[in-house]
């Protein structure tokens, strides 16, 4: 399967990956099915889409657990819910989950299941490597989390985790280890995902399908891909000295051997803030899809929103320095990261503006996927601007490390990143589904959720500007924090209750589904090509791969413009959609092998910290499962094809009749 | 599924959010409040870095918001149903987007003037000197401190007879073996008024940060690296700050404050802090320091008891704070507990408190005999406290009633 080929998955017609026997015999690939077993090997994007985000929302809840016992301890002064030591573990795993078990896999979610149907291919580039980087990532994910358990408590050095603090001197117990082991874990995951996606968006896009004709969501999912291939590397680099420092006395961040401890916040910040972009361009890409459905309306500026990702992506690698402006470089270092940090807010600016001219002139309907997507761009906005009163240097010797900071990047990757994603939850739920969320619970989920969340993160503005230092499991009373600090609790339990809403709301539209007209393939008379196939999504996507002609070809395929330029329909949603009826479409066989290769790497994990031989079992496990995958063939046309004794030969991989069609 | 009223409700929130914030904001005693400054850096350091980069933002945010309401309440439409009317469909507007990137490219220049002007501000050093006399003879002094961070405390360290610079520093490298200082102390930072003080800011284990909000910005201290900052005050006062670089398990208890003192009130200061430890002559005190003498010397120094002979505890931080004038200062415990009640009398409660189990008050890390982080439980008996209470409230000359006051937090 050469991803050279034009169309690699249209293999032609056949029954649905299904087939009688192995001629190689002892490694027999298992048949795609609709029981628990197939999760476990499936290689469908969709699936491994849906096991990312729902993995993610489990560890939403966890991640929110921690912030309530983060700010239940901080409700008043003195507090002693938690404890210092409790409390340092407890921040530093809320951090961790949020960014690497929430809202990395939520993206990824959408990546994987929304970038095959944007650009028109049936599935990733490399199916199985697709699920290899979902199962590293699950065993990371709870890799990390059983150091509750058996390592002593979580990390207890901050998300960031500094050197020196982050030495066996200074954090004995192996919370550290299982953060430094863990994250190169997770680091596999996206890596894996990265290369799978990009390729992806190369190689597999429909015919016509130019990069300037793709969804502005599936181009700002690709920059995010780039982006992660790029600061990942990074990160496990300084990940893997602090595992040598903590578990073999490697001294590479030790000051007394000569080390500088500053090596460390440069290799983290490096990645650290194209992480920041990571998190964001997603939810920059689901409003933009979101937005000009709602105002009926093309986006405005495809051009300029797609170049100003690209503009961010790309400067978002020289403004990490402005994270360390109090640690003592030197004033042109300073000026010069504060200068890349000031001219990063333009594309972001930009983005905006062009959103703003959206939806200038539309009808906007205020569903509750557009209320959140604007939500989403009002309080990035706001996160955006109190970066640029930090951006200037001088002003952020005062704000670093307080809680205005927080504050800010709270705004950013909640007000940014989780509005985004919810507000691209309500809107594809139907698609990925089959039925919608009840738009009722779905308001009250949204205006409790903006109201608590701008509750919880709006007065840490001003506790920061009042001198509320971070990471401090306590505060003295009379310092005039006792106040706000009592109002963001209750905003985070308004947060809380949000969520909650919204599983129930995820539990009562199942419910009542059957009861309810189903949404049909294009519910939002929205623009895009997975808007085109059925609800669900069948599980070979498209009965024959779309040609494409232009952007927002989905649309196309309903309206045009008459002469007077106003819009008229040329065609129903039912004439133009395809109906998912296609059988014998050849797909990707599924395989437990990422599976098996996942288990092993935590094996690894534990066999560092405790004993080496456990390493050994986990590396063997590891390498014999890549064997197996290695010998796994690759698919079984044959068996594939036993329905159509027309095509029955092995080599019929070049269909003449599909995917060509105007 | 109609949306006004909420959304009504919602503005009316923000708003009384907004107002509530703006009165809370300015009416609050805050100690560590950053739009308080008190000294030239931190004041030119908020008019020119922080103040108009905030009122660019506010502009910048009011004028996003205004719009984005403004488009809400002009384009809003309930449904979709039976209306098959599109609107214009703009692709785009080439001139107006380049427009508004100009417009951020010119705003965000006009910041970046602001940034370039204020920088120096807290960058720039002046090389002003002032006479301190030290052992009865006069010597010129750059007002320069040496700032120490520990697990969770501070030390401030004053070489008058052999001053050092920053290049002396760096060239010595280590934070652990300083050279000998005139006067070693912690906790609280003594400056005279009027002065620029250069700050020589380091650490002996962890990233600490080094914080006077109505002072100047911070600036962290790295183990074994000598990073420069100044601090200024203008006038006589009492100064609060707190360590803001995660630091470890007592990182919310480190905090630290900053005492300008009138040139003659500092020079007073200077006389008895350079004096060796006051000789007990009562009984419990007597008694008191025999229990220093026995147990507390493993880690702490008394000028004139132990400084002969002490050698570094074995403490992952390498010290612990100098008490030689321990009564002379309003604060103990890393600046958590005052010395003194509001009336001036000895806070006996908090000292003995302290000395009975300090990890009940201030998380610390212990692995006995092996690794100390922070001060350990001793496990003192009644009479070792009165007695080491009745020798440690001896130590040096009690600090000035105002002093005494401004440590008060209410």
């Amino acid at each position: 399967m050469a991803i050279t080929e034009k169309t690699p998955l249209e293999l032609g017609p056949g029954d649905t990956a299904r087939y009688a026997e192995r001629p190689l015999g002892v490694f027999t690939r298992p048949q795609e099915g609709r029981g628990w077993r197939d999760w476990l090997s499936t290689v469908d994007h969709k699936r491994i889409g849906i096991l990312y985000g729902a993995s993610a929302m489990f560890f939403f809840l966890v991640g929110g657990v921690e912030a309530l016992l983060i700010r239940l301890q901080l409700a008043a002064p003195e507090g002693s819910v938690l404890g210092a030591d409790v409390y340092n573990q407890v921040y530093t795993m809320h951090g961790v989950t949020m960014v690497f078990l929430f809202i990395m896999p939520l993206a990824a979610a959408f990546a994987n299941y929304f970038i095959p149907l944007q650009i028109g291919a049936r599935d990733v580039a490399f199916p199985r490597l697709n699920a290899l980087s979902y199962w590293i990532w699950l065993s990371g994910a709870i890799f990390l989390n059983t150091s509750w358990i058996v390592g002593g408590g979580g990390a207890d050095c901050g998300w960031f985790c500094y050197s020196t603090n982050s030495g066996v001197a200074f954090s004995p117990s192996h919370g550290v280890d299982f953060y430094a082991i863990g994250l190169q874990i997770l680091g596999i995951a996206s890596l894996v995902s990265s290369v799978n996606l990009i390729v992806t968006c190369l190689n597999m896009r429909a015919p016509g399908m130019t990069l300037m004709r793709m969804p502005v969501l599936t181009w700002m999912l690709l920059i995010t891909q780039f982006l992660l291939l790029f600061a990942l590397p990074v990160i496990t680099v300084a990940l893997f000295l602090l595992m040598f420092d903590r578990l073999f006395d490697a001294q590479f961040f030790n000051p007394d051997a000569g080390a500088d401890p500053l090596l460390w916040q440069h290799l983290f910040w490096i990645f650290g803030h194209p992480e920041v972009y990571i998190i964001i361009l997603p939810a920059f890409g689901v409003v933009s899809e979101i937005i000009p459905t709602f105002s009926r309306k093309p986006l405005f500026g495809y051009e300029f929103m797609v170049f100003s990702g690209i503009a961010i992506g790309f400067m978002g690698w020289g403004v990490w320095a402005h994270h360390m402006f109090v640690s003592g470089m030197g004033p042109i270092s300073v000026a010069a990261f504060s200068l890349s940090t000031m001219f990063i807010a333009v594309p972001t600016g930009v983005k905006v503006l062009n959103w703003l001219a959206t939806m200038w002139g539309g009808k906007l309907r205020f569903t509750v996927a557009m209320k959140f997507a604007v939500a989403t761009v009002a309080m990035f906005t706001i996160g955006g601007l109190s970066g640029v009163t930090h951006s200037v240097a001088p002003a952020d010797t005062q704000q670093t490390d307080t809680y205005y900071i927080v504050a800010h990047f709270h705004y950013v990757i909640f007000g940014g990143g989780v509005l985004g994603l919810f507000a691209g939850l309500y809107f594809w739920w139907p698609k990925v589904w089959g039925h919608f969320l009840n738009e009722r619970l779905g308001n009250w989920n949204f205006w409790i959720m903006l109201v608590g969340f701008n509750l919880t993160f709006g007065p840490m503005h001003i506790l920061g500007l009042q001198g509320m230092s971070r990471r401090i499991d306590t505060y003295a009373r009379g310092y005039g924090f006792e106040f706000w600090n009592m109002a963001a609790t209750v905003g985070s339990l308004l947060i809380a209750v949000s969520v909650l809403i919204f599983m129930w709301n995820v539990v009562k539209s199942k419910r009542d589904a059957p009861h309810l007209p189903p949404p049909g393939p294009d519910p939002w008379d929205a623009r895009s090509l997975e808007w085109s196939i059925p609800s669900p999504v069948p599980t070979h996507n498209f009965d024959t791969v779309p040609q494409v002609h232009g952007r927002d070809e989905w649309w196309h395929s309903k309206y045009a413009e008459n002469d007077e330029g106003q819009v008229v329909r040329v065609a129903t949603t039912e004439e133009a959609a395809q109906t998912g009826e296609a059988t014998g479409v050849h797909l990707p066989s599924p395989s437990f092998w990422p599976l098996a290769v996942a288990v092993g790497l935590p094996l690894i994990g534990y066999g560092l910290i405790f004993n080496l031989w456990l390493a050994l079992v986990g590396a063997l496990l590891t390498i014999a499962s890549l064997y197996s995958w290695a010998m796994e063939p690759v698919d079984d046309p044959d068996a594939a094809h036993d329905h159509h004794e027309e095509h029955h030969e092995a080599g019929d991989a070049e269909p003449d009749d599909e995917g060509d069609q105007p | 599924m109609r949306t006004s009223r909420p959304l009504n409700r919602v503005l009316a929130w923000v708003l009384l959010l907004f107002v509530a914030a703006i009165a809370t904001g300015c009416a609050s005693d805050a100690e560590l409040d950053t739009f308080a400054p008190q000294g030239p850096i931190a004041r030119e350091l908020h008019s020119r870095g922080v103040l108009p980069v905030f009122w660019i933002a506010a502009v910048v945010f009011v004028g996003i918001t205004v719009a984005m309401v403004w488009l809400i309440w002009r384009h809003r439409v309930s449904s979709y149903e039976g209306d098959d009317q599109w609107p214009a469909q703009t692709h785009g507007h080439v001139p107006l987007e380049v427009g508004w990137t100009v417009g951020f490219l010119v705003t965000m220049a006009a910041v970046a003037v602001l940034m370039l002007w204020s920088l120096p501000t807290v960058d720039a050093t002046e090389a002003n000197t002032m006479e301190v006399a030290v052992d009865g003879h006069s010597v010129t002094w750059e007002p320069t401190v040496v700032v120490v961070g520990n697990q969770w405390w501070w030390e401030f360290r004053y070489y008058f007879s052999d001053q050092v610079d920053l290049a002396d520093l760096r060239a010595h490298g280590d934070a652990k073996t300083l050279p000998p200082a005139d006067i070693v102390t912690s906790g609280q930072m003594m400056i005279p008024t009027g002065e620029e003080i250069e700050l020589i800011i380091t650490s002996r284990d962890v990233i600490h940060s080094f914080w006077i909000p109505a002072l100047n910005g911070k600036r962290d201290a790295v183990p074994n690296r000598f990073s420069p900052w100044k601090i200024e005050a203008s006038d006589p006062g009492f100064y609060f700050g707190q360590c803001t670089e995660f630091c470890g398990l007592s990182h919310s208890r480190m905090r630290m404050q900053t005492v300008a003192l009138s040139p003659a009130d500092f020079q007073a200061w200077v006389d008895d802090t350079t004096q060796d430890a006051t000789e007990p002559t009562d009984p419990a005190a007597l008694a008191g320091l025999e229990v220093f003498s026995g147990i507390c010397t493993s880690c702490h120094v008394i000028e004139g008891v132990n400084d002969d002979v002490f050698e570094r505890a074995d403490q992952a931080s390498g010290a612990a704070p100098n008490l030689t004038h321990f009564a002379n200062r309003s604060t103990f415990a890393g600046a958590i507990f005052n010395t003194y009640n509001a009336d001036g009398s000895l806070n006996r409660v908090q000292l003995e408190a302290w000395l009975r189990n300090p990890g009940d008050l201030k998380a610390n890390y212990t692995v006995p005999g092996e690794q100390y982080r922070g001060m350990p439980d001793l496990d003192l008996s009644e009479q070792q406290i009165d007695d080491l209470v009745a020798y440690l409230s001896g130590l040096g000359a009690r600090p000035a009633d105002w002093i005494i006051e401004a440590s008060q937090v209410e």
